[in-house]
């Protein structure tokens, strides 16, 4: 049971749980860092920076300074140091940051003893924290060795080709740097509990390789603390706290010194039980940290004697634990390397699908590579608008609706457990098949994503000791105690509810897979949104357009019933001329309905087949059309100019020709001038080119010119200008954005009109031109 | 009311015109009648009030409004009606083979003072007419 709190509520009511009141109901809430004690292995000085007068001092300074701790209560740090050190000490304590831990400030030589410290400082609670440490004398290595062996060993690391091998060499040699019978590598689960997977060991010691502790062992508080601090040390299980005095310095007025990071303070009771029980008697441990998160723990433990590491020893193991934090990442990327760029490939796959089929479920399920290729996973589920698709072994659908509901609270996109069943109870009647699962959602909006399951693993694992006892109750007295478990002897079990682990390069190849859907699916509701707004535009024109076409229609429609009808009454009443005359109105006006129906079927059939583009001389076609007006209308008397450079376009040379042939028509028709002339050109020097046809005929009014393209709309009765049904230039212009292009005009009453118009898109927005 | 006060009809289409006339003879419909058929003639002349052509220099009394008229057409004119500065004082009565309900709610809320939807029996015109005229000469007071 190791220490918990760093940094504790500070409760108002029930009393502080100090080392006095502890036991393991409540070592979760011990407020170890306000112990007052410290270890006996240094001394603990307790100032006011700014005079250096000693406030507070552990019991022990006799032994290690030569003075005895209630002498130096007051005095300054002058009673300890000379001059020298004291101004090296001032000038350390200005440059030098003491706000996150203990530093090392420099090596003093103590004025009564004359024997040399390490001296330690941390600032906290505007208070000055001397620690002072003895150097080591005996064991001594010069820089060079130090350096030497240092790079041996991280070239023994670099030379691992997996993670595994990786930490057994790091146990290897931190127990031959160090001299501890025992080295073990722990690695988290993500569940809190741990496993022993490296262990380096004096042969007589039992083995705890493959061994699991259950998470109580280590609880989440004190894997916080072990993030925070680079190294813990406790050279001797069974030592006498050393008490600081006086207990309450009239300057601190009732508060306790915090010691939070010291490296001497006194441990929690329930700390050094636990590893008495497991037969240590001096311990070090030190994080591994991967991707910023406290992957697991290197544990030093020494069976025979206390054992003190001093000073210059902890440097170069401080450091080889840090680079080996720095080199995990890369270890762990050479594991499972066939597996991994199976994933890349299989991603790549179906990357490609996805851009190649319609639909998502097509791509991901049915092709040969799908969702199950390569992962090692037995089934999935795609859920894609709410509808799910299964593949493989998966739980029934309705299991998975209730699955994906629980999922939908969890935190992020992707999530992975190997556990479900304990984490979401519903899971045990399919914990069979989906004991592990990977999820990804598209997005937070709404539970479509993919879900992986990973069936059960029948696994035997070898616990230390009872994982569900981790502790006894002892009796002594009248009073009951809870205590460290005692018993570490192996418990085995056989594990449920569990699957294999999720590897980080399947979760990797999730969040992958998981972004290229995602793109796809911006880039498809984009696509589905430009279709829509021109399916509503083409909506509202047909709309317009059935309208429009049953009104005119039912107009000479109803004249033919009225007249019919007029001649039935009026049978015998008016004269044969009159009757005749009624009879021609009939058929007069079902000429015209028969020229609307014909106008119309043309309009329609323009918008109807594929563009047939294909290289036209636009002069030629130009040529033709006035070659046909002209033989419908031989005495028309009218002056054609056609430019001679018209250019050769790729178009649909039948719609074109029914623009030419719909505007020259206008042009002639519109006309009451002697002498009427009619020009075609182009201006080629945009792009895209510009044709037009101008008349010299009576022109359009500025107000109706916006009309003159509506269906129908005439501007003229229709027996005037040879009597028109309003579909030219409504025609002309459908075929003229049949190719992308626009249509528009410019005229002055009684000067003429000139029609331009493009056949393929504007390269930029007419608005930005004018900008 | 003066009897002598016309009915003018704004109508393009030569056949539509005769067969209203004929059906306002039938009911016996005696104000005289005139005819435009362009609209934007009718606005020009309420405009200036200068009698022109074979106008008759007193102001209708009625107005039967097409819609589907060329150039100007029937709702154009209702919005530039309402435009003129003090508009003379006569209802215009919108006569029109269109039933679209958007037409009839914008002809209204352009000031129209009824909807008229012509059938496609004679019929059925005639009997229309007939409310029409009833109840514009002969139950609601027009201006003087």
């Amino acid at each position: 049971m190791p220490e918990a709190n760093i940094n504790p509520i500070q409760s108002e009511a029930p009393p502080p749980i100090t080392a006095k009141n502890v036991d393991l109901s409540n070592c979760d809430r011990e407020q170890i860092h306000l112990v007052n004690a410290i270890q006996p292995h240094g001394v603990l000085l307790v100032l006011n920076e700014s005079t250096l007068s000693i406030i507070q001092v552990s019991a022990n300074t006799e032994s290690f300074l030569g003075l005895s701790s209630e002498a130096m209560i007051g005095q300054t740090i002058d009673c300890l140091l000379d001059n020298e050190n004291v101004a090296a000490l001032r000038s350390q304590l200005a440059t030098k940051n003491l706000a996150d831990g203990f530093a090392h400030l420099l090596t003093v030589s103590c004025v009564h003893t004359n024997e040399r410290f390490h001296l330690f400082g941390n600032r906290i609670d505007d208070l000055l924290l001397l620690e002072f440490e003895r150097p080591n004398d005996t064991e001594r290595f010069s820089d060079t060795n130090q350096f030497l062996r240092l790079n041996n060993t991280i070239q023994q690391l670099r030379g691992s080709t997996s993670l595994l091998q990786f930490i057994g060499v790091v146990v290897d040699q931190i127990r031959d740097w160090t001299g501890f019978e025992r080295v073990m590598a722990y690695r988290f689960d993500t569940d809190g509990c741990g496993e022993v997977v490296a262990e380096s060991k004096s042969p007589e010691l039992e083995a705890y390789l493959g061994l699991h502790y259950p998470a109580s062992d280590i609880p989440a508080p004190a894997r916080r603390l072990f993030m925070l601090s680079p190294l813990r040390h406790l050279p001797n299980v069974d030592y006498l706290p050393v008490p600081l005095i006086p207990e309450n310095p009239p300057l601190l007025n009732g508060r306790t010194v915090d010691l939070s990071y010291s490296f001497l303070r006194s441990v929690s009771v329930m700390y050094s039980g636990y590893l008495r029980n497991m037969g240590a008697k001096a311990t070090m441990v030190l994080p591994l940290i991967k991707d910023g998160e406290l992957w697991g723990l290197i544990s030093c433990l020494h069976h025979s004697t206390p054992k003190y590491m001093p000073y210059e020893s902890r440097i170069p193991v401080e450091f080889l634990a840090q680079i080996m934090s720095q080199m995990m990442n890369d270890r762990e990327k050479m594991d499972y390397y066939g597996y991994r760029s199976q994933l890349d490939q299989t991603l790549h796959q179906l990357a490609a699908a996805l851009e190649r089929t319609k639909t998502f479920e097509q791509a991901l399920v049915s092709g040969k590579v799908n969702l199950l290729t390569t992962i090692d996973a037995q089934g999935v589920a795609l859920i894609i608008n709410g509808k799910l698709t299964l593949l493989g072994k998966t739980p029934t659908e309705q299991q998975i609706g209730l699955l994906v509901v629980w999922l939908a609270q969890q935190d992020g996109l992707i999530f992975s457990t190997r556990r479900l069943p304990h984490d979401f109870p519903l899971a045990q009647t399919f914990k069979v098949i989906a004991s592990g699962v990977l999820s990804i959602r598209f997005s937070l909006a709404n539970s479509d994503g993919i879900i992986w399951f990973r069936p059960e693993a029948q696994q035997e694992v070898s616990w230390a000791g009872n994982p569900n006892k981790p502790v006894e109750v002892i009796e002594e007295g009248q009073e009951i105690r809870l205590s460290p478990r005692t018993s570490f002897a192996l418990w085995k079990e056989y594990s449920s509810g569990q699957s294999r682990f999720w590897l980080t390069c399947e979760l990797e190849y999730a969040k992958q897979l998981r972004q290229v859907i995602s793109d796809i699916m911006v880039n498809r509701t984009s696509l589905l949104t430009q279709i829509n707004a021109e399916l509503e535009r083409s909506n509202a024109e047909l709309e317009a357009f059935a309208y429009v076409a049953s009104h005119d229609l039912k107009e000479p429609l109803r004249g033919i019933h009225n007249f019919a009808e007029l001649i039935k009454l009026e049978n015998n009443v008016h004269s044969p001329e009159k009757r005749l005359r009624r009879i021609e109105t009939i058929l007069s006006l079902t000429n015209r309905m028969d020229s609307l129906l014909e106008s119309l079927l043309k309009y329609s059939r323009i918008g109807l087949s594929e563009l047939d583009l294909q290289s036209t001389h636009i002069g030629n076609l130009v040529s033709q059309s006035i070659d046909v007006l002209k033989q419908a209308n031989p005495e028309m008397g009218v002056t054609f100019t056609i430019q001679p450079t018209l250019p050769v376009i790729d178009c649909d040379r039948m719609r074109v020709e029914i623009i030419f042939h719909n505007l020259i028509l206008n042009a002639i028709k519109y006309n009451d001038k002697a002498e009427k002339t009619v020009e075609i050109g182009c201006n080629t020097s945009v792009n895209p080119v510009e044709f037009y046809v101008r008349d010299n005929g009576i022109g359009i009014p500025i107000h109706y010119q916006e009309h003159v393209f509506q269906l129908f709309r005439r501007l003229h009765g229709s027996d005037e200008f040879g009597g028109g049904n309003g579909t030219g230039l409504t025609t002309a212009q459908k075929a003229i954005k049949r190719h992308g292009g626009r249509i528009w005009m410019e005229s002055s009453e009684n000067v003429g009109t000139t029609f331009y118009f493009t056949l393929a898109p504007d390269l930029i927005s007419k608005k930005e031109m004018i900008r | 009311m003066k009897k002598n006060r016309p009915l003018l009809i704004i109508e393009d289409s030569d056949e539509d015109f005769e067969v209203t006339c004929w059906a306002l003879d039938k009911i016996g419909f005696t104000h005289p009648i005139i005819r435009a058929t362009r609209a934007e003639e009718v606005l020009l002349h309420l405009q200036s009030r200068a009698t022109a052509g074979d106008w008759n220099d007193l102001l209708p009394c009625l107005v039967l409004l097409d819609l589907n008229l060329p150039r100007m057409n029937g709702l154009q004119f209702l919005k530039e009606f309402r435009a003129i500065e003090s508009p003379p004082a006569i209802p215009i009565v919108v006569v029109s083979t269109s039933n679209n309900p958007s037409d009839v709610s914008t002809c209204y809320s352009l000031g129209a003072a009824g909807y008229l939807c012509k059938p496609l029996s004679l019929d059925s015109y005639v009997e229309k007419l007939r409310y029409l005229t009833h109840y514009w000469f002969d139950a609601v007071t027009l201006p003087e």
